[in-house]
C-alpha cells in the first residue's frame, strides 16, 4: 500500500491500488450495501462502519463474485452486530453515559422519522426469509444472485418476493390504521 | 394457458423471466382480461413497496473513498472492549479485597501510600465525590476510583521499586491499576503516559464520531486513523502520519464527554473555588486517562508514546488536539499550530 503526498492523494492512491474490479464493485455497489444494513441495523453510521469493512474483507478474501459475497457478509456482520447490541444493552442499560442530545426536531424531520418507524415494524412482520429476499432485490441483486445468497431455487423467488411485498405494503397500511385508532 | 400465478407475475414485471417465457406471459395477458388487471394491481404493489424501501433509508450522501486504514487486519473495536474492561475491573477489585483482608500489615504500610493521593483527591474535587469524577461509563470506572482511594493491592517486586521513586498520586494509580502479571504495562505508563491504539477507521467515521473533521499536520502523509478510548472522553480519534521514513507522529483527537464536562463543572463550583483548581481537574482527568489506558493495557497492543505530562495542547472547537511524537516539545508545539481539518 503506497502513501504519499497529502491525505487527498491518499485517498486516491488507495482506490486506485484496489484491484480493478473490487474498485468498480464498490463504486457501484457501496450505496446499496449501506442501505441494505442499514435496514437491518437502523443506524446510518453503523451501515456505513459495516459496509467498509464488508469491503475491506472483501480487498483481504477476493471472492470470486464480490457483489454477491459482500451481501452474505454484510448479513452475517449484520446479524452479530444485533446479538452484540443485544448484550450490551443488558449489560450496560443502567451505564450508558452520554446523555441523549436534545435535538430539537422539526416536524418535517419527525415525520420522516415516524415514517422509518412505521417501515420498521412493518419489516419486521414478514418472515425473515421473505424479508431477506426483498431486501436483497431492493439492493439491485438480481433473482439468480439472490437465490445463490439465500439457497432458495431460482424459480421461487418471484412468488416469495410477490409474497414479501404484499405483506410488507399490508403491514404498514395496518400500523398506520392502528395509529390512527390508538389516537382516537 | 392457464392463469399466471403471483411469482411469475412478479418475475415478468422485475424483468427476470426468460425470454421464452415472458412471451407465453405476453400470449396469456393478450387474451385474458382478468390477468391483465392483475398486472397493473401487482405493478402498483410493486412501486408501492419500493416507495416503503425508500422511506426507510439512511440519508443519501456521497460515495465516501475507500480507505486503506480500513484494509489492516480487523483489531478489537472499542464496544468490544467494553466487557473486558468491566471483567478486568472486576478481578482489579477482587485481588484488592484479597490482599487488604489476607494482609492486614500490608495494608497498614501501603495505607500511608494511599492516603495522600486520598488527601490530594480532596483538593482536586469537593468532599465526597471522588466517584463521581469518573463517567459511568463502564462498570469499570466508578470501582477503579473506589480502589485508588482504598488500600492498594500489591504490585509486584519490581512494580513497587518503580513506583516508589513517581509521585505519591502514580503511585496508587498502579496500584490499583495494574494486576500483577503484567506490572510492565502499569509501569511504561508513568514515563510519559500512554496510549493504546485502537481500531482503524476511515476518516468519515473519524468525523462522524467527533463530529468535526480530525485535524492533521498539513502536508505530512497520512499513515493510517485510529479510535480509541479514553475516559473522560466520548471519542478519540488517533491520526498517525508520516513526517519522514522513520519519525511517526500522533495528533490526537479528542472530544471530551458531555458527561465529564457536566461533572468538572460541578467539581469547580463546589472545590471552594480554588486558584488553580483547573490545573487539577485536568490532573484528575490525566490520572482518569491513565486508569483508563493501564486497564486496557495488552501485551500484544504497542503503545503510542503520548507526552501527557506537558503535553501541548490545543482547543480547537469542540476537540482537544494534541501531538506526540519522538521530536523535541517545542518542535510538536510548532507542529501543533500547523494543525487542519483533515479534508474528506
Amino acid at each position: 500500500m503506497s502513501w504519499s503526498g497529502s491525505c487527498e492523494s491518499f485517498t486516491d492512491d488507495t482506490l486506485t491500488s484496489m484491484p480493478e474490479d473490487i474498485a468498480e464493485v464498490y463504486r457501484t455497489t457501496y450505496r446499496a450495501l449501506v442501505r441494505f444494513l442499514y435496514r437491518k441495523v437502523w443506524d446510518a453510521e453503523r451501515a456505513e462502519d459495516l459496509a467498509q469493512e464488508a469491503f475491506a474483507r472483501a480487498l483481504i478474501h477476493k471472492p470470486e463474485s464480490a457483489r454477491g459475497w459482500l451481501f452474505i457478509v454484510a448479513a452475517n456482520m449484520a446479524r452479530d452486530d444485533a446479538r452484540r447490541a443485544a448484550r450490551e444493552r443488558r449489560h450496560l442499560t443502567l451505564l450508558t453515559a452520554e446523555p441523549q442530545e436534545s435535538t430539537s426536531a422539526t416536524d418535517e424531520a419527525l415525520e420522516v422519522e415516524s415514517d422509518r418507524a412505521r417501515v420498521q415494524a412493518a419489516l419486521d412482520e414478514l418472515s425473515p426469509r421473505d424479508r431477506e429476499v426483498l431486501l436483497l432485490w431492493d439492493s439491485g441483486l438480481s433473482y439468480e444472485e439472490i437465490a445463490a445468497q439465500t439457497g432458495l431455487a431460482r424459480g421461487a423467488i418471484g412468488t416469495t418476493l410477490s409474497r414479501a411485498r404484499r405483506r410488507l405494503v399490508q403491514a404498514y397500511e395496518a400500523g398506520k390504521a392502528g395509529e390512527h385508532v390508538a389516537r382516537g | 394457458m392457464s392463469h399466471v400465478d403471483d411469482g411469475t407475475l412478479h418475475a415478468y414485471l422485475d424483468g427476470e423471466l426468460a425470454p421464452a417465457e415472458a412471451q407465453g406471459v405476453d400470449a396469456h395477458l393478450a387474451q385474458c382480461p382478468a390477468c391483465r388487471a392483475r398486472v397493473q394491481e401487482e405493478r402498483a404493489l410493486i412501486t408501492r413497496a419500493g416507495e416503503l424501501l425508500a422511506l426507510a433509508a439512511p440519508p443519501e450522501r456521497e460515495l465516501p473513498p475507500f480507505r486503506a486504514g480500513d484494509v489492516r487486519p480487523l483489531k478489537r473495536l472499542w464496544w468490544q472492549v467494553r466487557l473486558p474492561l468491566a471483567w478486568a475491573a472486576t478481578v482489579v477489585l477482587a485481588l484488592g479485597i484479597g490482599s487488604y483482608l489476607g494482609s492486614g500489615s500490608r495494608a497498614v504500610t501501603d495505607r500511608s501510600v494511599a492516603e495522600p493521593l486520598a488527601d490530594r483527591s480532596r483538593e482536586l474535587v469537593a468532599p465526597d465525590t471522588p466517584a463521581r469524577l469518573m463517567p459511568y461509563r463502564t462498570a469499570a470506572e466508578p470501582r477503579v476510583a473506589k480502589r485508588a482511594a482504598a488500600p492498594p493491592a500489591t504490585p509486584a517486586p519490581t512494580a513497587r521499586e518503580e513506583v516508589d521513586r513517581v509521585a505519591p498520586e502514580r503511585k496508587a494509580i498502579v496500584a490499583a491499576a495494574a494486576p500483577a502479571p503484567t506490572p510492565q504495562a502499569g509501569i511504561a505508563m508513568f514515563e510519559d503516559g500512554l496510549l493504546l491504539q485502537g481500531s482503524p477507521i476511515s476518516v468519515d467515521s473519524a468525523r462522524a464520531l467527533l463530529g468535526a473533521a480530525p485535524f492533521s499536520v498539513q502536508g505530512a502523509p497520512i499513515r493510517a486513523i485510529y479510535q480509541t478510548r479514553e475516559i473522560g472522553y466520548a471519542a478519540v480519534v488517533i491520526v498517525e502520519q508520516a513526517l519522514d521514513s522513520n519519525t511517526l507522529i500522533n495528533v490526537v483527537n479528542r472530544r471530551p464527554s458531555a458527561l465529564a464536562l457536566e461533572v468538572v463543572v460541578t467539581g469547580a463550583a463546589t472545590a471552594d473555588s480554588r486558584a488553580d483548581s483547573v490545573g487539577a481537574l485536568e490532573r484528575a482527568s490525566r490520572a482518569r486517562a491513565q486508569v483508563a489506558s493501564s486497564l486496557a493495557a495488552k501485551p500484544s497492543a504497542p503503545p503510542i508514546r503520548d507526552e501527557t505530562r506537558n503535553r501541548p495542547l490545543r482547543r480547537v472547537g469542540t476537540l482537544e488536539v494534541h501531538i506526540s511524537g519522538p521530536l523535541p516539545s517545542d518542535s510538536l508545539q510548532k507542529l501543533l499550530q500547523h494543525v487542519q481539518p483533515v479534508k474528506p
